[in-house]
């Protein structure tokens, strides 16, 4: 039950994340929620798996921990340099 | 309450999580906050995955869906003009209808489906006994999933294998960054080129 | 049932998972985005270490010390990414000229650059 409670709060968490993705006037405003998301995601895969009685789910995690800040950091680059490739030098 | 009723209940919050999401990337007007909000889609997909157990599904979900497809997607934004926003949003009543028929006929034809997980389905009864059965005498792997996926339903996974191979041809040959086949860069070599002559 | 280790993972995890609200109700609340930045910063680093350890709790007392390892791992990664993340936000975000939400000008006070 407890973990139950504690994925219902995660939820919540959610929740306000997604509000903000969707109300958050700036593009870094959407980029920190989807950040803030993928956090919360990792966390609520570790207590689901918990809560289903099967700890393997701990490995997703385990991949999503990078993946979430490997994106990120791919989208802050394409907003700097506007380009997705190798960083051109602004000659 | 039980652990099925909690997990019950956290998979009606993850859906209508993805109801909020969906309504956003619908009604958001600029394009980077839709990218955005599909990453949140995938995740949240890739949750209700795990809940029904199928934790390599989830990975693949995790793994494409909120990284290399958003990713892919901000590539190809980046080739078009950045100020670029969606056309404008005008209510037509046809394809509406259809959706809503084509809806109504699904849910209506589901009802005669047996229930998820019964014992006396056709598919447990006649399909999945046999591939447990047959996989250690004429396969001999440990992994039931890869034999019905590499040998049973072999012809499938070559369709499968080649369709994404093309896709991603295709995606290499828009987005590539490679000075001998992207056009734009190209364009705008030829473009300075052209501007330091004159 | 309630012994002390269930008692130990559950206060653990339940004050992880509100303070997570706590967090998410601040990026909702506050006005500016480097503001909003600290407030989800506190769910990437404490509240993930309340959450995780709370979950290694019951692993340990078991003597399943593989599942414990994998959490360390998860904690760790989110630890060296997290603030990293962050930052990056935060910095790019000055670099696309957003100014933050202040009770003055700057220009006014300082005399000179923003």
């Amino acid at each position: 039950m407890i973990y139950g409670v504690a994925a219902l709060g995660l939820l919540v968490a959610m929740l306000f994340a997604i509000i903000r993705a969707l109300l958050g006037p700036t593009l870094m405003d959407r980029v920190m929620a989807v950040n803030m998301f993928g956090t919360k995601t990792v966390l609520l895969l570790a207590v689901l798996g918990y809560l289903a009685g099967r700890p393997e789910f701990l490995d997703l995690a385990l991949v999503y921990a990078l993946m979430n800040f490997i994106s990120i950091i791919a989208v802050l680059k394409y907003f700097r340099y506007r380009d997705l490739g190798q960083s051109r030098v602004r000659s | 309450m039980s652990v099925g009723e909690w997990e019950a209940l956290i998979n009606v919050v993850l859906l209508g999580l993805l109801l909020v999401v969906t309504f956003g990337i619908i009604r958001l007007r600029n394009l980077f906050g839709v990218v955005m909000l599909a990453g949140i889609y995938s995740l949240l997909m890739a949750m209700v995955f795990t809940l029904l157990d199928a934790v390599d599904v989830a990975f693949t979900e995790a793994a494409v869906g909120a990284g290399v497809s958003t990713i892919l997607s901000l590539g190809t934004l980046a080739l078009i003009d950045s100020r670029r926003e969606k056309i404008p949003f005008r209510f037509q009543f046809t394809p509406m209808l259809v959706a809503l028929v084509t809806g109504a006929v699904l849910l209506w034809g589901m009802q005669d489906m047996p229930a998820v997980g019964t014992a006396d389905a056709p598919n447990q009864v006649h399909v999945a006994p046999y591939y447990i059965e047959r996989t250690p005498v004429e396969i001999d792997v440990p992994n039931i999933v890869t034999a019905v996926l590499a040998s049973y339903r072999g012809f499938d996974t070559l369709g499968e294998v080649t369709v994404i191979f093309t896709a991603g041809i295709g995606v290499m040959m828009l987005l590539s960054s490679m000075p001998v086949i992207g056009a734009r860069r190209r364009r705008r070599r030829n473009g300075d080129d052209q501007e330091n002559d004159t | 049932m309630m012994d002390w280790t269930v008692i130990a993972s559950g206060v653990l995890v339940i004050s992880g998972a509100l303070l997570t609200i706590v967090g998410a109700y601040g990026t909702l609340r506050l006005p500016d985005i480097y503001t909003r930045l600290h407030a989800a910063s506190i769910t990437d680093t404490l509240a993930t270490f309340l959450v995780l350890a709370g979950l290694a709790v019951p692993s340990l007392v078991a003597g399943e010390w593989l599942i414990a390892i994998k959490l360390l791992f998860v904690l760790i990664f989110l630890w060296f990414t997290s603030p990293i993340a962050s930052y990056s936000i935060g910095h790019a975000a000055f670099f696309a000229a957003q100014k933050p939400k202040l009770d003055h000008d700057l220009t006014d006070a300082e005399g000179g650059t923003a």
